[in-house]
């Protein structure tokens, strides 16, 4: 793996020091155990972690964060061996290494198993470095900044049940602190080796969360135990790599093609995340003009009611030039959540799929959607939906997998928004998943293009249900199913809805960049009014 | 060259084929349309070359993820 030969290893402040230069040194003890613990695992160790396709800790906190950047906290934390004078021999170090960053100039706290020192399992301080309840933690939450999660291992090993000589309850070192940070900083977890047991969970605990596709995997517990306890045998990337985690499960958000990419994802999903809680979101300087009108939006909705479009492509052409960042692209596909900016300011765009099961809500895209505006709305990132929804995905597997409680709890989650809110309809609006693109704590503002129709359900199929005793008395009942649709239809254009105030403006696709630029712009100064913790009370059906 | 698979988006029925195989094709035009959930859902090719492939015929079942055609760019 000659590509990582040339990748020194960094970041403390004595580099490269050498047992001869150490020697030297005013204070030789400190930079021999700094140099002791920039060895890591040993080159051997290191050499087999190349070899798996992986970084080793150091170099994946070198590649991450602004070069220089890293302040270590707790370098010489590790195992020492002594000779029979009790002098200092050599330190194995802890197999985590944690501390101080910046990205994009941001101080992050930051942390890592270390695979090459006993597989990253974890250490028997009695305070730990970074894992649930560690320092890092602690760094995060007192000072408000972000926290980064590189995960490369395991978790506990049974080995050290001998050497405390009893078992440990679970919980010892709990998740009470990652629990209280998801509401404080923004979280974010790379998945960059075999994730099982605490790490696995750690990783969950996320606003964001990202795995490598085919050298990262993770699952509540391995090939191994599954074979134990199931009597199956499969393989650790049929089990949990990035098809079953990420595109089927969602059990982590986005897939990366290297850890270099892992990397630009995270770095990406911080760009538009305050630091914490109390701050806004950062807002930077954009080239492509607020009242650019897009002329290719006039023409992109089909007329024919039952062919679909790209809302990827109608959402690219509203939002900042090459702005949006999309989170979970191939989990629940039929909505779409991405990060965006308009006119340089973060926002949470939610878009239904008309490609996929026209764009219908189910299990997956309602939790999809679920976790996204709860991020948006804790770190104050105002919402926009692109609305083309039909209403929750029927059938007998969608109510198997209890699409209409998922779809519910959308619902309540969008009925507990505080940040501001803007719904357009592009299309379709209907029923209980239409109501879960929109925010009743907020002004409310519903916006639609002329090709948009709502109601409870569509006139077609509906005249069927409730005029069914009019429909069968018929002499031909299929023509006066047919008649009634077409005296119902002209109710069902958004003009009379418009006409009755009961949506606030149609505007002309063309014009939904401006109009959006300035509701958002207008947004700024709701936001700074609530800044801040939002507690979250009550029961999620 | 590279050989570029298409997957479908969804699960559903291939309703009709636009293109046939040695057909040249540009990014974003439509080389079949599927069926789902009473929705016409259009499979663009995803760069500029030429189809080398087709997996499937007009009333085929689709599942999410299968390869459809291959376009060789």
């Amino acid at each position: 793996m000659s590509e990582y030969d040339d990748t020194a290893v960094q970041t403390a402040p004595v580099e490269g020091a050498s047992a001869a230069d150490t020697a030297n040194h005013p204070f030789p003890e400190l930079a021999f155990r700094r140099a002791e613990s920039l060895k890591m695992g040993g080159e051997q160790a290191i050499e087999r972690q190349h070899q798996n396709g992986r970084l080793t800790v150091r170099e994946r906190i070198q590649k991450l964060t602004d070069p220089g950047s890293f302040r270590e906290v707790g370098t010489l934390a590790g195992t020492g061996t002594y000779d029979a004078q009790n002098r200092l021999v050599s330190v194995t170090p802890a197999p985590y290494v944690a501390g101080l960053a910046r990205i994009d100039g941001r101080p992050v706290a930051l942390g890592g198993e270390d695979f090459t020192v006993r597989g990253g399992t974890t250490f028997g301080s009695t305070r730990r470095k970074g894992g649930q309840g560690g320092f890092i933690e602690d760094l995060a939450h007192h000072y408000r900044i972000p926290l980064v999660n590189l995960i490369d291992g395991a978790g506990g090993s049974v080995t050290s049940i001998k050497r405390r000589g009893h078992s440990v309850f679970p919980g010892v070192h709990g998740f009470e602190r990652s629990v209280e940070l998801l509401g404080e900083v923004p979280v974010v977890s790379a998945v960059l080796g075999t994730a099982a047991g605490g790490p696995a969970g750690r990783a969950i605990l996320s606003h964001f969360s990202v795995m490598v596709r085919g050298t990262s995997q993770i699952f509540a517990a391995g090939p191994p135990v599954v074979k134990r306890s199931l009597g199956q045998t499969i393989d650790k990337n049929d089990l949990g790599g990035a098809k079953v985690a990420v595109d089927t499960a969602g059990t982590i958000h986005n897939s990366a093609g290297s850890e270099e990419e892992a990397f630009e994802q995270i770095r990406r999903f911080l760009s538009y995340m305050p630091s914490n809680v109390w701050e806004l979101p950062p807002v930077v300087e954009t080239a492509d003009p607020v009242d650019r009108c897009d002329e290719k939006l006039a023409t992109i909705v089909p007329e024919k009611r039952t062919q679909a479009y790209s809302m990827h492509r109608l959402v690219q052409m509203v939002i900042d030039r090459d702005s949006g960042f999309e989170i979970r692209p191939t989990y629940g596909k039929s909505v779409i959540t991405m990060l965006a900016r308009m006119g340089g300011r973060p926002v949470g765009i939610i878009a239904n799929n008309p490609m996929v099961y026209g764009g219908a809500m189910d299990v997956h895209s309602a939790r999809k959607q679920i976790h996204f505006m709860e991020l948006c709305d804790t770190f104050h990132i105002p919402l926009i939906f692109f609305v083309d929804v039909p209403g929750f995905m029927v059938g007998l597997k969608a109510e198997q997998e209890g699409t209409l409680r998922e779809g519910m709890r959308a619902v309540t989650v969008a009925g507990k928004l505080k940040v501001p809110t803007i719904t357009l309809v592009i299309r379709k609006c209907y029923g209980m998943a239409g109501m879960a693109t929109c925010n009743k704590n907020d002004i409310d503002l519903k916006l639609a293009w002329p090709s948009a129709e709502w109601g409870s359900l569509p006139v077609e199929g509906g005249v069927a249900a409730a005029f069914r005793k009019e429909i069968q008395a018929a002499a031909d009942p299929v023509a006066r199913e047919r008649e009634i649709e077409a005296e119902l239809k002209p109710y069902a254009s958004p003009f009379r809805t418009a006409e009755a105030f009961a949506v606030e403006e149609i505007i002309d696709p063309r014009e939904t960049r401006p109009v959006l630029c300035e509701f958002i712009a207008l947004a700024e100064k709701r936001l700074q009014a609530d800044v801040g913790l939002k507690p979250r009370y009550g029961v999620q059906p | 060259m590279a050989r570029v698979e298409i997957g479908s988006p969804v699960t559903g029925t291939v309703w009709k084929v636009e293109r046939a195989v040695g057909d040249a094709v540009q990014e974003g035009d439509v080389i079949m349309i599927l069926e789902s959930m009473k929705m016409e859902i259009p499979v663009e090719a995803t760069e500029d070359g030429v189809v080398a492939e087709l997996t499937v015929a007009p009333g085929d079942s689709v599942e999410d993820d299968q390869i459809l055609c291959v376009v060789e760019s």
